[in-house]
This record gives C-alpha cells, structure tokens and sequence, in this order.
C-alpha cells in the first residue's frame, strides 16, 4: 500500500526573521500538527469512479461511470464481481452510472439511492431509482424520478444527492448542455435541483407546488451543471457548486424557490470565448458565494464534520477536475474565510471527495484506472 | 497579375467578412434567446457585447470558416468556370456549405454537443450558414473584379 506524505500549508516568501517566528509559532500549534497528512491508496483498478457511500459493516460502495456498482472490502479489497441488479442506464461521455447514497434509515430499511443517465443519445436525461443491497445484488429496484424533457447529448447531468432533516431528499440536475435556457423555464427539470420524498413522491411544501405549470418537484431553478451538494446539519444550511462555462464555476447557498441566474447571468464565457450573457448580476437573481474563474470544474463537495482533522472541522471541501486538487473552504462563525488549494501533488483529477466514518478523508480519482485514496494525519 | 492579388488578397477579405457576419449573427441569436426569457438588453448592452464577441468569439470562428474555405472557395471556383452562368449561386452555396460541414466536423470531435450557441437550432445555423454565403460572394466579386480588370 503506498503511501505519500506531504505538508498542507504553502508559505508565501516573506522576510527571514519574520518567516521564522512565523514558522516556530506553526510548529508549536496543534493546528499544524493536525494539518500534515499522508496519502494512501485502499484500492485501484476503478474505471471512472463517481460516488461512493459507507456501509455500517465497514465496506464501501462505489459507482463507475459505465454502470457499474463494486463493493470494496472494509481492508481496501475490491470485489471481482460488480453488484448484480444495478439499473440499465444510457452510458457515453458524462452520462452513466453517478452517485450512490444510502439512506438515512438505512440501517433499519436497507435502502439506497441510485442516480444514472437513462435513455438514449439522442433522448436522455437524469434518473433516480432506490433498492436494497441483498448478498451483493441489489432487489425492489424501485425507479422514483426521470427528469424530463429527454434531451440530445450526453452532457450535463447534475446527478449528485442530499438528504435534508426531514428525511426528503434533494437530487441536483443540469442543464443539458444545449438547453441552457431551459433552466429558466420552471415547466421541466433542466437546469434544476429537485426535492422529493423517499418514496419517489413529492413533498406537500416544495416551492412550487402551488405554481401552475410548474415542475412540481423544482426546489430552486437557474443552474447549469450542478455536481456537488451538502447539507450543513449544524447551520441548517444547504451548499452546491456548478461548473460554470468557460470561467464562472459558482458556489451556492440554496434556498427554496431561489433562481441562481443561469444562463441571465454568469461570470463565465462561452468555450467559443462568446459572452453567454451580458449580465453578471440581474434583479431577482442570486449571486453565488464565491465563483472561480478560471475554472476549476467542481465535482462533488463535502462538509467535514469528523475528527482526525480538528482544524478542518466544519470546513467545506470540493473536489476539482481542471485543478486537480481539493478545494478546501474555510468556515468561521458560518462564513466564507479563504481557500487553501490541496492535494495538487496528486496531478490527478479528483472526482469526489468524502469523509469516512472514522474522520479520513476519501478521494476517488477520475480516469480509467482510478483510484480509491484515504487522507491520513501524519501522526 | 500576381497570385496574392488575384486570389490570396479576395480570400483572406472573404474569410474576415464571413467571421465578423457570422460573429454578429451569433450575438443577436444569442442576445435574442436571453430576452426571450425575460433579460432586458437596450441598444448599448447590444452593441456592446456584439463587439466583445467580434473580439472574443471571431478568432475561433475564423479558424472554422477558414477551414471550410480552403476546401469550398476552389471548389466553387472550378465550378462556377464549368457552370458561367451559376456562378453566383455556386458560391453562395459553397460558402453556407462550408460552414455548416465545418460545425458538423466540430460538433462531432468537440466534447458537448453543439459548441457554438446559434448552431443548437435550424435558424441560428441558417444564419451562420448566410455568413459563410456572404463571404464566398464577396470572393466571387473580388475575383472577379480582378479579372475584369487583367
């Protein structure tokens, strides 16, 4: 099992008496301490791992983008034989298999949560479906949600899932690449974060229950390819990230019946390096957080909450793409305090990031022979 | 008459005017797909954001009809000396066929599925297609020009 051992913080130049109190007073903090880490692999050989969920036995689940669903064995094995029953989906390009989540009662329901492209090239969209892990097959697949309309392309998925303290949950969309705006048109799901209960029924409360012609399942509108989510249980507040276009990859704090702007307005350009949009800020329209430009192509964020890392306790991770990194969001008082860029050294797309059980934080690295990582004190 | 003057010269101006229609084109198109979902875009914001695409989106633009070109403008040429009397036509064609094989090329090596916005309807590919016409007919007329005048 290789292992990889790097300092997290990069210190600017500054003068040599300065730089060196500064020093001594870090190596001194127990916040250093805390933030020297090693990178180990617990398993390899994973074609374009997305998602991945723990399971109460210590075994992990993880998604391949072809459609395949793999168990790794609590001490980094990976199972030969993918779970049986996952789903026919639609599979080129971003489309196939992408997150897997389990359910908040799972241990009592046996539940979890599947997300997948169905259809065909030239009609697809986003699915949702449930089952339960049986002697690793999955039974009762249950399909509960197919976005619609069918599109074109196979691009611009979302695909990524959250539960809320109500047990609803929240599966975020994208726009389809060439439907962008769509995502303004409240009568589909494209361009949309939508909110159902676990039976695949929609919530009595969502925002646009009441509106006519409205997706009844709409929870905010406006995005564009929405690739991370996370619930902050301490705050009650709920995260996700975009990828912009060309530039513009936004952070959002969601709120119910919110329309984040896109395509009206974006700090991003067209690849063609055409203006999407005039505006950066309209009326009526949410600004992100924070936005990247260039972008860093955000693909899955994470609140940590665990304990091995006490100096990143509530802090925001996402992991990136064109950076190949992990962006780390620092949290004070429930606000924005600066980013630190980490695990550039990997020089590997990063597809997901997560935080085990016992507080370590897990990577899946995006190719065809990715890699399942486990970020480690150094102590 | 040198090479440069009777051919290379109406090229070059052919495939600069068909960039800076097409990038034109593409603006309003997209301009008009924003208000139709409710963006207000007065005249400034229009004549604005029409010059940064003539700015930002023309050069890969250019590259595009300038690939196109290189193929269709000689074709249309042999043609039209085969066919005199539709030699407006031929490069009027030749010139909306290029550019359309072009995105057709590019749309099927590019990652999404339509890389340049106007081309993801039949009007907006309509459009970049005209601008490709109007260039080849501009090289028609200079070349012409150029003949009448040896």
């Amino acid at each position: 099992m290789p292992v990889f051992s790097f300092p997290a913080l990069k210190v600017e130049p500054v003068p040599n008496l300065v730089r060196s109190l500064l020093v001594a007073c870090l190596l001194a903090s127990p916040m250093a301490q805390a933030m020297d880490y090693r990178i180990e692999t617990v398993t390899e050989g994973l074609e374009y791992p997305w998602a991945m969920a723990f399971l109460p036995d210590g075994r992990m689940l993880v998604t391949e983008r072809p459609g395949r669903l793999r168990i790794v064995e609590a001490d980094g094995r990976l199972n030969a034989e993918p779970v049986g029953g996952v789903p026919e989906g639609f599979h080129a390009a971003q489309a196939g298999l992408m997150d897997v989540v389990l359910d908040p009662d799972f241990e009592r329901n046996g539940w979890l949560y599947l997300s997948y492209a169905y259809g065909t090239l030239n009609a697809n969209n986003t699915r949702l479906a449930r089952a339960r892990l049986v002697d690793g097959h999955l039974q009762t697949v249950q399909v509960l949600f197919s976005a619609q309309p069918a599109k074109a392309g196979a691009a611009h998925y979302g695909g990524r899932m959250a539960f809320l303290p109500d047990g609803t949950l929240v599966l975020t969309l994208g726009d389809g690449f060439d439907g962008r705006e769509q995502a303004q048109d409240p009568s589909n799901h494209l361009g949309k974060l939508i909110r159902l209960n676990r039976d695949g029924s929609i919530p009595a409360d969502n925002p646009l229950v009441a509106t006519p012609g409205a997706a009844a399942e709409i929870y905010s509108l406006g995005h564009r390819n929405v690739q991370g989510i996370a619930y902050d249980h301490v705050h009650g507040r709920l995260y996700s990230h975009e990828h912009g276009p060309r530039g513009g990859d936004e952070l959002n704090l969601i709120e119910p019946g919110n329309n984040y702007g896109w395509p009206l307005i974006s700090h991003g350009l067209d690849y063609t390096g055409a203006r999407v949009t005039p505006y950066t800020e309209l009326p009526g329209l949410e600004q992100p957080l924070l936005h990247w430009t260039p972008s860093v192509a955000p693909s899955s964020l994470m609140r940590y909450s665990g304990e091995l890392f006490p100096a990143w306790h509530g802090d925001l991770f996402v992991s990136t793409l064109a950076e190949k990194s992990v962006r780390r969001i620092r949290m004070q008082d429930d606000k924005l305090a600066g980013e630190m860029v980490l695990f550039e050294e990997l020089d590997e797309r990063i597809r997901a990031v997560y935080a085990g059980p016992e507080g370590a934080l897990y990577l899946l690295t995006d190719n065809a022979q990715g890699r399942l990582l486990r970020v480690l004190p150094t102590e | 008459m040198p090479f440069s003057s009777r051919f290379l010269m109406p090229f070059l101006l052919a495939v600069l005017l068909a960039t800076a229609v097409g990038s034109i084109i593409q603006t309003q198109y997209n301009l008009a797909a924003l208000q139709a979902i409710g963006a207000p875009i007065p005249l400034a914001v229009r004549l604005r954001t029409t010059g940064l695409d003539l700015l930002g989106f023309s050069p890969l633009f250019g590259l595009l009809v300038l690939a196109g070109f290189v193929f269709a403008i000689p074709a249309a040429v042999w043609s039209s000396r085969a066919l005199p009397a539709l030699r407006w036509p031929l490069f009027a064609l030749a010139g909306a066929l290029a550019v359309l094989l072009t995105l057709f090329l590019v749309n099927a090596l590019a990652p999404m599925p339509t890389l340049i916005g106007a081309n993801r309807t039949v009007a907006g590919t309509l459009g970049l297609m005209a601008s490709g016409s109007v260039g080849a007919l501009l090289f028609a007329a200079l070349s012409r020009t150029v003949r009448v005048r040896s």
